[in-house]
């Protein structure tokens, strides 16, 4: 299903930083680093999970993909080309091959527009096809998203749907030019439980008829498991922890990562959940400097080491990575001092 | 209202486009400010309808040249002219609803050029914002606090007598700054929304985004300002038409009160000076009505609420 | 004697398309010191249960059947003043995202004590202010903050002080109206593990109103399924969710993507749920029913005893 050595989306380096505006008196207003030089590959075909919690700068990444937001510093290749500096009919070109779902289905289609206007929209844009031409398309789009028949959703406007059909219409219109790489920023996170297992269901759907590269950006793990062949775990701007989604979830390296399966609320079958406990009761200081920025709350830190340089991103098995310096692999040292420590 | 409740279902079906007025509708028909605007508005467009009327009558009944040979001073309610004549014989009636064509003219005309200007610039200020935003809304700044009736009588004592179009163009020359704030505001607040990052991932330009995406949602609140200009422009035609410097072909109200005014008949003929500026006052405040009756419909806020969940 | 006991609860809200009927023949009690969830989709009637419960239902919203039975004293037959005096000192409530509505020009310290005041007036200043650094001691806020204004504040920290504000005349019952809905994970799991020590601590009952299934099934003693206004099933943690009956319990369940174990389709519930104007006369699920029978459509569905307090609202689920 995937050919590993080819990447259709590569990051690289990628960062962003919002500046807040200086106030009149007082501080000098401080810069708030969104994202800190992520670098990763996702493979055609399948579907890459993004897991942070909020603030992490997942959709950031995901805004910065779509060419929402232009990026401090770093590139972005798509099928090998440098997209970073895309302007004009390259632009163009690069808008059909990659779209967005937005996380807001009752914001995210214009109010004042039909359905098939808001799906059809895309097609005027780039001119494809005449008026009839356009709504055929677009009726095979809301049949592949489950809105059948389409006839009876095409004159309706946004207020007559429900969240999940408004979801739904969304998909249809990002999918309608048949692009080749989607951002679905949480798509489910506004829907109740029941209508989410529908879109997952049919995003799932999609990349396996259409050869569909899906990026999901999500806060949860458990979602990210069901729906994610790779998944990476994003906390302040950094990676933290990637590989295969069911790897991760089942044997998390990271103590972020275990501070989250951590916290999940289990219910059901669950006896063969481990606990990790490597929260920390109360966040600790936070030293000055580029420490990794689960510092505060980890509590198996150790002060000079994790206070003071951020870990890279390593491989420790085959394609799991985890940025952490007590999981790297040949790490034998145990630094003194410390009161207790994860080691592998 | 089960019937009414059908019949919008089948209409709604035939023309789906009207769903969103039909509710509107529906809001608006609870508000009393809005229905006794409606009503007045109503009949006062009927008054203008019914301008045309009298002339074919008798030529006597025309406004501005129908004298009645049999009168030669101001003369109260009659049968023969029911609110009486001016002081030249030329009947009121006629007068007071030539008057009310004009006010519509008037209002209507400058109101819209105005707010189709004020909303033009606001889209584009808001949605470019930084150096295109200074400059417009600097220049709104400006002329927003030039005072506009200042600058038509300079401007007529310098030209002579204005047209009645060209105090139109003035009006909404000097108008469309207010209008375009709060279109500008609103532009602001919609450039977040996340269906317009949607048409700009989708490849929409600029120009596309602006005409197809936030002009049909800010609209809504042009028409909405429309309603408060009407009354400004008819007051400022008044106003300027009392002082003497409107058009003096043109038969309003401002300019009956003119005529009372100025051959001394202000208290000794009330039967001439009420009406029109009665009319006056209650066009403007039907005007008012329905901005305020159709405020609610457009912002859902201050609708009485529905059920939660 | 149970602390809270509601029969045959029917609540509506008259609307411009008509006649709402957002809660219909729900009927739960409440043991002092233990807490109770009700999980169910948008529109399930959750939240207007805890708005009646405190009496707050908006202008256009009435109870039109059935007692709330507090402490054995029927909450809907009392005055507005009778009212006000138990709500906040015995019934106190933690609303959707309370902690976006506190006052962003007013230090949180002074906002929870005027809380306390309001409902105590003959408490003192620097007594109210006493009650407060134990209450923050108590949620786990630190005494430095107290003095910070709400935007300072964490997402978890906010809600830490609605708590807080919550406890101030320690109630007997507390309603978390989707508590942690805007917080992470983490925080979320903090926050409800403090609520639950808390609970203990105090004998507190609680009612806990999401949408998320997992949160109340980590939370609370007992649990009751909300849909279209109806209480479809009801029983202990337990019983609920190791053998849940009625076919949108299971539905629901089987809807939530899990962590562990064996990796399942996910099955979603097709269609969507029944107008509330114009509710159907035999069960409301019907629609959406994998094992529906023609009976459902017109006889209105019985309770079914499953358990000693195990209940569900379907007669054929077997």
């Amino acid at each position: 299903m995937e050919d590993k050595t080819k990447p259709i989306l590569e990051l690289e380096n990628l960062s962003k930083v919002y500046r807040t505006k200086r106030a009149l008196f007082g501080d000098s207003g401080s810069d708030v680093i969104a994202l800190n030089r992520i670098s990763f590959k996702i493979f055609e075909g399948e579907i890459f999970g993004l897991v942070g919690e909020s603030g992490s700068g997942k959709t950031t990444a995901g805004r910065l993909i779509v060419k929402l937001e232009k990026p401090a510093e770093g590139k972005i290749y798509l099928e090998n080309a440098d997209i970073t500096g895309f302007k004009g009919k390259a632009l163009r070109d690069f808008r059909r091959k990659v779209q967005m779902i937005f996380q807001d289905p009752y914001q995210s289609l214009n109010p004042q527009l039909s359905v098939l206007n808001t799906v059809s929209e895309p097609l005027t844009v780039h001119k494809i096809g005449n008026g009839k031409a356009r709504q055929e398309l677009v009726r095979q789009a809301m049949k592949s998203v489950g809105l059948s028949p389409p006839d009876d959703y095409l004159h309706r406007y946004p207020h007559q749907l429900s969240g999940g059909q408004r979801q739904r219409v969304a998909i249809a219109r990002a999918m309608v030019l048949n692009p080749r790489f989607v951002v679905a920023d949480e798509p489910t996170s506004m829907l109740d439980a029941s209508i989410s297992a529908q879109i997952f269901n049919i995003l799932s759907e999609m990349r396996e008829k259409l050869d569909l590269t899906i990026l999901f950006i999500t806060h949860s793990l458990a979602a990210a498991r069901y729906l994610c062949d790779r998944i990476a775990v994003i906390y302040r701007g950094h990676l933290m922890e990637m590989g295969p989604a069911e790897e991760v979830i089942r044997n998390p390296k990271h103590p972020y990562t275990q501070a989250l399966i951590d916290a999940l609320p289990k219910f059901g079958d669950c006896g063969d959940v481990k606990h990790y406990g490597t929260l920390r009761r109360a966040d600790s200081e936070a030293p000055e400097g580029a420490g990794c920025p689960f510092y505060p709350r980890c509590k198996v830190a150790h002060r000079t080491k994790c206070g003071t340089g951020m870990p890279r991103l390593e491989e420790i098995s085959d394609s799991h990575l985890v940025a952490c310096y007590y999981t790297m692999p040949g790490d034998e040292t145990i630094p003194e001092g410390d009161a207790c420590f994860y080691a592998t | 209202m089960v019937n009414s409740a059908e019949t919008d279902k089948k209409i709604s079906k035939r023309f789906r486009w009207i769903d969103p007025f039909l509710e509107g509708w529906s809001i608006f028909k609870e508000s009393i400010l809005g229905r006794i605007g409606l009503t007045l508005l109503i009949i006062f467009a009927l008054m203008a309808l019914f301008s045309f009327i009298p002339p074919h009558i008798d030529p006597m009944y025309h406004p501005m040249t129908g004298v009645d040979p049999a009168v030669s001073h101001s003369t109260g309610p009659s049968m023969r002219h029911w609110l009486g004549t001016d002081f030249m014989g030329r009947d009121l009636l006629s007068q007071l609803l030539a008057g009310a064509r004009v006010a519509f003219m008037v209002g209507v005309s400058a109101a819209f050029m105005s707010i189709f200007l004020g909303t033009a610039i606001g889209m584009i200020a808001g949605y470019s914002g930084r150096g295109i935003d200074t400059l417009l809304m600097r220049l709104a700044d400006m002329i927003m606090v030039m005072p506009t009736l200042l600058v038509i009588l300079i401007l007529s004592s310098l030209f002579g007598q204005l047209n009645i179009w060209t105090i139109v163009l003035i009006i909404a020359l000097f108008r469309w700054p207010g209008v375009s704030r709060v279109i500008r505001a609103q532009t602001l607040s919609l450039k977040q929304r996340p269906f317009i990052e949607a048409a700009r991932v989708a490849g929409a330009s600029h120009l596309r985004i602006i005409f197809r995406h936030i002009m049909p949602n800010v609209l809504p609140l042009s028409f909405l300002y429309m309603t408060f200009r009407v009354t400004s422009a008819i007051i400022i035609e008044a106003a300027l038409a009392f002082l003497g410097f409107g058009d003096p072909g043109t038969v309003s109200w401002g300019m009956m009160l003119q005529w009372v005014w100025k051959t001394g008949h202000m208290f000794s003929a009330p039967y001439w000076l009420l009406p029109p500026g009665i009319c006056i006052s209650l066009i403007t405040l039907s005007f008012y009505m329905l901005g305020r009756a159709m405020d609610e419909v457009l912002d859902p806020r201050l609708r009485k609420e529905e059920g939660a969940g | 004697m149970a602390l809270l006991e509601v029969e045959n609860l029917n609540i509506g809200y008259r609307t411009r398309k008509g006649y709402l009927q957002a809660v219909a023949g729900v009927s739960f009690s409440l043991e002092e010191g233990k807490s109770l969830g009700f999980v169910g989709e948008s529109g399930c009637g959750k939240t207007t249960i805890g708005m009646a419960l405190m009496g707050l239902l908006p202008p256009n919203g009435m109870v039109t059947k059935g007692r709330i039975l507090f402490e054995g004293q029927d909450l809907l037959t009392l005055s507005d003043s009778e009212m006000r005096s138990i709500r906040w000192k015995r019934i106190a409530m933690i609303f959707q995202a309370a902690m976006n509505a506190m006052n962003p020009v007013h230090r949180v310290e002074d906002q929870v004590a005027e809380a306390i005041l309001a409902h105590d007036p003959d408490l003192g200043k620097s007594d109210a202010k006493k009650q407060v650094e134990g209450l923050f001691q108590l949620v786990g806020i630190p005494e430095a903050r107290m003095r910070d204004y709400p935007h300072q504040y964490s997402g978890g920290m906010k809600q830490r002080a609605i708590i807080a504000m919550a406890l101030a005349c320690h109630p007997k019952l507390i309603i978390a109206d989707e508590p942690t809905t805007a917080l992470d994970v983490i925080v979320q799991d903090q926050i409800l593990k403090e609520t639950r020590k808390l609970q203990r601590e105090f004998g507190i009952s609680m009612i806990f109103i999401s949408h998320d299934i997992s949160i109340v099934a980590d939370v609370c003693h007992d649990i009751g399924i909300m849909y279209a206004g109806q209480l479809v099933e009801y029983g202990s943690r337990e019983e609920v969710f190791q053998s849940p009956c009625h076919p949108y319990t299971r539905a629901l369940i089987s809807s939530y993507p899990t962590l562990t174990g064996k990796k399942s389709r996910l099955t979603p519930i097709s269609g969507e749920t029944p107008n509330l104007i114009n509710p159907p006369s035999g069960c409301r699920f019907c629609d959406r029913c994998p094992g529906a029978k023609t009976s459902c459509k017109t006889d209105p569905p019985a309770w079914e005893e499953v358990g000693p307090r195990h209940r569900a609202l379907c007669q054929d689920f077997r």
